[in-house]
């Protein structure tokens, strides 16, 4: 009697079951507003369009390749979106699946920067942004021109500087290393000058601490990125960005096929939706991200916040990501000494 | 059948402990001994021994170790001096007394970590609560936050692990007979003799269990002593999420894990050879 009960509605559960065993994609995202806007442009409008589920980890990016090394027999990611050249890192360890041009329906439209490196096994890139000066319009005029502003000794309890376990706080060390003189081999000179504007300048770790800097710290010059600068004006504060004259490194996010998943196909659709001229438009719109796509239309005030055009991108400094990745350890191990209390 | 259990009540009991033992061995000793192992790992997959050489001969890292020793020995102290009164009210109090100092303790438990450090960040940093209230009293000058220190960072964890320390004293001083420590009011002894000679030899086993505790959540703390010392300060367990995640140097990682395991067991022995003195 108990069976012939059950038995309707076992037979419902295994229907159920199966209909809803649609395909899923895991990938990563790096938290708060970003992954909110990466929600609305791009993965809520893949699972409808596909009718597939998109599971989100939120993970920054070192940490991205730090649990891709330890799942290397079977890996949890499909897609891994990586900045500061971390995809060059994981390439090198084998841990992504290279991408061929013709395998993307948007190749023939990205902008040549953005795929030089399939070719090496990495990813293309999905954004760029423009490391530079952040600063307080109402508090520094004229506005700061060169790198070599942020060591005025007046200016040093105001300062923010980015831990280089953050990627774009790296990128941004970097070059102000290579406008004192030094080289990835020779970090000093950025490290010397930096401790001497210790302890009044304030050292974060994650960009949301930038913010309460401005907000709460009296911060009034940070190296960031051109992005963040509209982060921090939506929030309310007069904050601008500036390319100083030296040059700005061009800090890309890559998106990247990871190496040992079965479901390669579903992945690249990821990837090509991505790479589509209308969800480069929504990153710039939303969060100033520069776009990759050169069919890409911007409105006349979002394109004044970006880095646009062949000519644009190509004054952009490149700090070569493998050099970088086999130098990160010294780096961070010779920062980490530096700025130690 | 009552014949048969009752002939072997050793193997009743490993039968009871084998399904607990089997997870503690799956989940934890397993991957521990393969983390060791990785620490004994050189570049080139050799055995070798630099990761600990580097961890013991580098001042750095030597500084690290010893700056997470002494905030966590200070933490230990403070919440032993501030959880002591409160776990002795608790025990010796009214019910209704007693509610309220459990809801008091047990509340912010309930809260996540992460959620309590931002209360102290509020209240530590430069514009925060304490520098509104001690600045207009000319304490303290203008830009003052006790935001990445060492100071903050003891302040802030002794808050969040206060609540293991109470609890662990309030059933150790419970477990005292209130009797003994009224023979020894009628034989003349003071409040203080009593507390001193009485209650606290006899709550030992609680309050060097309760300061294990917090010893071992203190060196293992991650997220309270990142957010308030911030990069300037680092601290072991951030020292080891680092090398694990951003240099990627995983013997390193390692072999600071095992250091840190060492110190925990290292006070394990005295303790666990203390309480079989006492028992025999």
């Amino acid at each position: 009697m108990t069976l012939v009960r059950t038995l309707p509605a076992l037979i419902a559960l295994v229907f159920a079951a199966t209909a809803s065993a649609q395909q899923t994609l895991v990938i990563n995202s790096f938290g708060g507003d970003y992954e909110k806007t990466h929600r609305e442009l791009i993965i809520t409008p893949f699972e409808k369009q596909n009718n597939v589920k998109v599971q989100v980890t939120t993970v920054y990016s070192a940490d991205t390749v730090a649990q891709l090394r330890a799942q290397k027999e079977r890996p949890q990611f499909d897609v891994v979106h990586l900045s500061g050249g971390l995809d060059a890192t994981a390439a090198a360890e084998g841990l992504l699946q290279p991408i061929q041009p013709g395998q993307l329906s948007n190749y023939k439209d990205l902008y040549p920067i953005a795929m030089q490196n399939l070719a090496s096994g990495r990813g293309p890139m999905y954004h760029i942004a423009v490391i530079g000066l952040l600063y307080r319009t109402d508090k520094l005029k004229p506005a700061p021109a060169s790198w070599k502003d942020v060591f005025e000794s007046k200016l040093a309890k105001h300062l923010v500087w980015t831990d280089v376990s953050n990627q774009w706080g790296m990128l941004g060390f970097l070059m102000v290393n290579q406008v004192l003189g030094g080289t990835l081999d020779n970090v000093n000179p950025a490290l010397d000058a930096i401790k001497k504007t210790l302890p009044g300048a304030t050292i974060v770790s994650k960009s949301p601490e930038i913010q309460q800097a401005f907000a709460q710290s009296d911060a009034w010059l940070a190296p960031y990125a051109q992005d963040y600068a509209f982060t921090l004006r939506k929030a309310g504060l007069p904050v601008q960005f500036i390319q100083p004259r030296e040059g700005a490194p061009i800090a890309p996010v890559t998106i990247n096929l990871v190496k040992g998943r079965p479901n390669t196909e579903l992945a690249l659709k990821f990837i090509d939706y991505t790479l589509r001229p209308e969800v480069q438009a929504g990153w710039a719109n939303a969060m100033r991200y520069s776009p990759v796509n050169k069919q890409t239309k911007l409105g006349p005030e979002v394109a004044a916040e970006v880095t646009v055009g062949e000519a644009a991108m190509s004054k952009l400094v490149e700090i070569d990501a493998n050099q970088l990745s086999a130098r990160r350890a010294a780096i961070t191990e010779a920062w980490k000494r530096a700025i130690a209390k | 059948m009552p014949a048969a259990s009752a002939a072997s009540p050793r193997l009743e009991a490993a039968a009871l402990i084998a399904p607990g033992a089997a997870l503690l061995l799956a989940a934890f000793v397993l991957p521990v001994l393969q983390l060791l192992s990785v620490s004994f790992v050189a570049a080139d997959g050799s055995f070798s021994l630099d990761a600990y050489a580097r961890l013991i001969s580098d001042a750095f890292y030597f500084g690290v170790t010893a700056r997470t020793l002494r905030v966590a020995a200070l933490i230990t102290l403070i919440t032993l001096l501030l959880g002591f009164p409160l776990a002795y009210v608790a025990a010796r109090g009214s019910p209704r007394t007693a509610l309220w100092i459990s809801v008091l303790v047990i509340t912010p438990l309930l809260t996540s970590v992460v959620i309590r450090t931002f209360g102290w960040l509020v209240v530590l940093g430069r514009n925060g609560l304490l520098a509104q209230v001690l600045q207009p009293l000319g304490l303290v000058e203008p830009g003052f936050a006790l935001m990445r220190t060492e100071t903050g960072v003891v302040i802030a964890l002794a808050q969040v692990l206060l609540p293991f320390m109470v609890l662990t004293l309030i059933g150790s001083i419970r477990a005292v007979d209130m009797r003994l420590e009224e023979a020894a009011r009628t034989m003349g002894a003071g409040f203080g003799a009593t507390l001193a000679r009485v209650t606290i030899p006899l709550s030992l086993p609680g309050i060097v269990g309760g300061s294990l505790l917090v010893f071992a959540l203190s060196i293992s703390s991650f997220i309270t002593p990142a957010l308030v010392g911030g990069p300037r300060l680092p601290f072991l367990a951030g020292s080891i999420f680092e090398s694990a995640t951003a240099t990627l140097d995983w013997p390193f990682a390692a072999a600071q894990s095992a250091l840190l395991l060492l110190a925990v067991l290292l006070l394990f022995v005295p303790v666990t050879l203390l309480r079989r003195e006492r028992r025999g």
